[in-house]
């Protein structure tokens, strides 16, 4: 029972992880990305081939998430420039298309150079126990990894004069202009950061179970409900979202099956949408 | 309208089914092309629906494997475990698939739910069909599919009476598409596919035009769908999947051209043949899709029939724009 729960807050954080990025990059840039969940996998995919040449596993973690973050931060300079060009509705539906697209260049790619991959990395201690409740160490590991993020991101968006900054675009794009703030570089950086946290997830997926290269549609999906379910715009939302879809879902699995489980979250998420477009959290639009 | 004139308008349509009825003769006896030919008309009528749903009205439907598919799987179950003929259980496939799309619309339009969150709607859909199949394992067969071989479609088992039916949806589509586009309900679509506030403001009914074209779209969608369940053999969430038909035929619309008469047959017929190139490679097609989605969306967002249009018109005689 307990254990169920741990293993649904562990998979809630990784999914926030994602999710956040996706809510974000939607918040900032305009841009739903669809590509987000093949981040997290060329993340993991880095990690593992700098695992393979040697390095040590903490190394090799930072590195394929700062392979992902390098990733993000290309496709906006490059790949997103027509979609900025128009704003609203226009750029929505571009961006889509575009990172749609981007997906499956992603997701071809990996399929045909790395057919039988898998990253799995092993942590020493295979279980602790505490307060008489065993929990597997990569689980704990991958939760307090996210909790903390969460909290430099929190303070990141709410002391600093960046974090500001990015509040105000998300706010009004063209009054954060007027500011003078410059949403072209502050968007770069944070879909750099979307990205850098979506490489975290898919190298904690390695930790706490293992990944493969074709899991991508699966993480964006699941991200996607859950940054859709949070309320696109809202930080908070998608954290609290994420957790409680990854409870939902880890006891829904583990008492109705999984095929069924997965139907009751998309039809949450889809009655969500339409009673709550704004989101769980938001006040209003 | 005299007769002069309905030949004049339809004039390319019959151009069309003439070339695609002779098809049949070139590709000779070999099943293989036939096959490929028969599966690309499949394409063109899905196409055609989907240009009515997303060309014409901007609804960003992100299920048309889901919508054929549950007309598939409809009527395919409803002929196996009621003995029913396809004919009966055909149409009410094709029934149920209009009503899911008509519903999808109407819900997205009452609450105002822009394309993207009637796209992620629509792909939640998506992804509940393809677990409703796998999870109903006694009623669909889960992974593997059901037979569809035999169960009284006689007609559809042979290669090539098989194409010509297609060929007959394919016409009937395209007709229905030309005779809505043609009333005063295809004005309502032009209109509100341009801005659909002013539309509104001038009096045009913004939700039945856009409830119509989905649920014209759809009942296409479904009916090609449960036709091709039954030509192919075997119905599986494989056939119907996202990548299977979503992303060709959104594909095929951008290359084609999407608004435009001819733009979904041709862009289906160049879809087909890209792919064929591509076989060899194997996993490799869902890159080329990727890098088509792309390019498409990027520099060629007019399409096949604007560009061939502009030829045209750039070494022949000018003519007035109709």
């Amino acid at each position: 029972m307990i254990a169920i729960l741990f293993d649904g807050i562990v998979q809630g954080l990784q999914l926030s992880l994602l999710a956040v990025g996706i809510t974000l990059i939607y918040g900032l840039g305009g841009v739903l990305n669809l590509a987000h969940g093949q981040f997290a996998v060329f993340g993991g995919v880095c990690a593992a081939l700098l695992l393979a040449q040697g390095v040590h596993a903490v190394p090799a973690s930072l590195g394929g998430i700062a392979a992902a973050g390098a990733l993000g931060v290309v496709v906006d300079r490059t790949l997103l420039l027509p979609a900025y060009r128009y704003r609203g509705e226009e750029r929505l539906l571009l961006g889509l298309i575009l990172t749609l697209g981007l997906s499956f260049v992603i997701d071809g790619t990996l399929n045909y150079r790395f057919p039988h991959f898998s990253l799995t990395l092993h942590v020493p201690l295979q279980s602790v126990t505490i307060a008489g409740i065993p929990m597997r160490t990569a689980g704990l590991a991958t939760s307090l990894i996210a909790i903390l993020v969460f909290a430099a991101l929190f303070a990141f968006l709410r002391w600093t004069l960046l974090g500001k900054a990015i509040r105000s675009i998300i706010e009004n794009e063209v009054g954060a202009e007027l500011c003078g703030i410059d949403p072209a570089r502050t968007r770069t950086f944070i879909v750099g950061l979307a990205a850098m946290m979506a490489g975290l997830a898919g190298v904690a997926q390695g930790l706490f179970s293992s990944l493969g290269t074709e899991m991508g549609p699966e993480f964006t999906i699941l991200g996607l409900l859950v940054a859709v379910v949070g309320g696109v715009r809202s930080v908070n939302g998608t954290l609290a979202a994420g957790v409680l879809l990854g409870i939902v879902n880890a006891f829904a699995s583990h008492y109705i099956g999984a095929y069924i489980a997965f139907i009751i979250l998309l039809s949450a998420a889809m009655a969500t949408i339409l009673v709550r477009p704004q989101g769980l959290l938001a006040h209003g639009t | 309208m005299s007769a002069r004139d309905a030949l004049a308008r339809y004039a390319d349509l019959a151009v069309v089914a003439f070339g695609l009825a002779l098809v049949p003769l070139f590709a000779g006896d070999s099943p293989y092309y036939l096959r490929i030919a028969t599966l690309a008309l499949v394409y063109m009528a899905w196409t055609v629906a989907f240009n009515l749903i997303f060309g014409h009205t901007k609804q960003l439907f992100l299920c048309l494997g889901a919508l054929a598919g549950s007309a598939a799987y409809v009527s395919v179950v409803l002929a196996k475990e009621l003995q029913l003929s396809p004919w009966v259980t055909i149409p009410i496939g094709a029934g149920a698939a209009t009503l899911l799309g008509a519903l999808f619309s109407y819900v997205s339009v009452l609450r105002g739910l822009g394309v993207i969150f009637l796209g992620i709607v629509t792909l939640a859909f998506s992804l509940i069909f393809h677990n409703a199949v796998l999870g109903l394992r006694q009623l669909t067969n889960g992974e593997t599919g059901l037979v569809t071989r035999g169960l009284g479609f006689a007609l559809l088992e042979q290669p090539k009476p098989g194409y010509y039916v297609f060929l007959v949806l394919l016409m009937l589509s395209l007709v229905a598409y030309c005779v809505l586009m043609s009333s005063r309900t295809g004005m309502a679509f032009r209109a509100l596919s341009d801005d659909e506030l002013t539309a509104e403001l001038a009096g045009i009914d913004v939700t039945w035009h856009k409830v119509l074209a989905a649920a014209v779209g759809s009942g296409i969608l479904g009916l090609v769908g449960a036709f091709y369940a039954f030509y192919n053999g075997i119905v599986s969430p494989s056939v119907f999947s996202f990548v299977g038909v979503d992303i060709p035929v959104l594909i095929a619309l951008l290359l084609g051209g999407m608004r435009t008469r001819l733009g979904p047959v041709l862009g289906a017929a160049a879809f087909a043949l890209i792919e064929e190139l591509v076989r060899p490679f194997g996993q490799l097609n869902v890159l080329v899709y990727g890098i088509l989605l792309i390019v498409l969306f990027t520099a060629f967002r007019e399409g096949l029939v604007a560009m061939l249009r502009k030829v045209f018109r750039g070494s022949g005689p000018r003519r007035d724009r109709a």
